[in-house]
């Protein structure tokens, strides 16, 4: 699953540890999501969306998804 | 003490938890100590010394209660963590014991000392937090 939690911090213009602050998890949590080496549960992935005031498909992108939208 | 409390934020567990649990781990180590030693430096009757030796039991068993509220206040990243550096310690020091049997038949050590396997299991736990940590980073 691929996520644009980068692009959409930077557009905000928060630190990983404020976007962990507002989400209420630790920035390990922020920083291995981030960079794809962990999938939040359902809860987490809704809150964060909430974050950046997006839907959780704006965010996050199941794999197969994203294949199909690059060819 | 600032660095004990940047820790604490950190750790994801709620300060409050977090001093509780120092405060009767601290207690429980006490009353350890306090029970070998009256062990060691009293005459006591067969009762007395059960219940001195079964004394620090109440405090172990506040301990567990309280890692467990602690363990609770983690978020879900951070439980992935610690679940997998508590499977590497289990299994580790489940192997490790093996070892050591293997090796007392051979006769090549002593007799296992139980107090050596609450050792391996720490260091096995922090061993399995490092590569959680690096695994995810």
């Amino acid at each position: 699953m691929k996520n644009r939690m980068r692009v959409l911090r930077a557009e905000k213009d928060w630190t990983q540890a404020q976007l962990a602050s507002v989400t209420g998890v630790s920035r390990q949590a922020i920083v291995a999501i981030e960079n794809g080496k962990y999938e939040p549960a359902l809860p987490l992935a809704f809150k964060i969306a909430r974050a950046f005031e997006k839907n959780v498909e704006e965010v996050f992108i199941w794999e197969n998804h994203a294949e199909k939208e690059a060819t | 003490m600032k660095y004990f409390n940047d820790r604490i934020a950190c750790s994801g567990v709620n300060p409050g938890t977090a001093k509780v649990l120092l405060v009767t781990l601290l207690s429980s180590v006490v009353i350890d100590v306090g029970a070998i030693w009256a062990l060691h430096h009293f005459e006591l009757g067969s009762a007395a010394r059960i219940a001195v030796a079964l004394s620090p039991v109440p405090g172990k068993i506040a301990v567990i209660a309280l890692i467990l509220r602690a363990i609770r206040q983690l978020d879900e990243f951070q439980k992935r963590v610690h679940f997998e550096a508590v499977t590497v310690a289990f299994l580790s020091t489940g192997v490790a014991v093996f070892v050591y049997g293997y090796l007392q038949k051979a006769q090549a050590v002593g007799p296992l000392d139980l107090g050596r396997v609450w050792t391996f299991m720490l260091l096995f736990y922090a061993i399995g937090v490092f590569i959680a940590k690096k695994h995810y980073r």
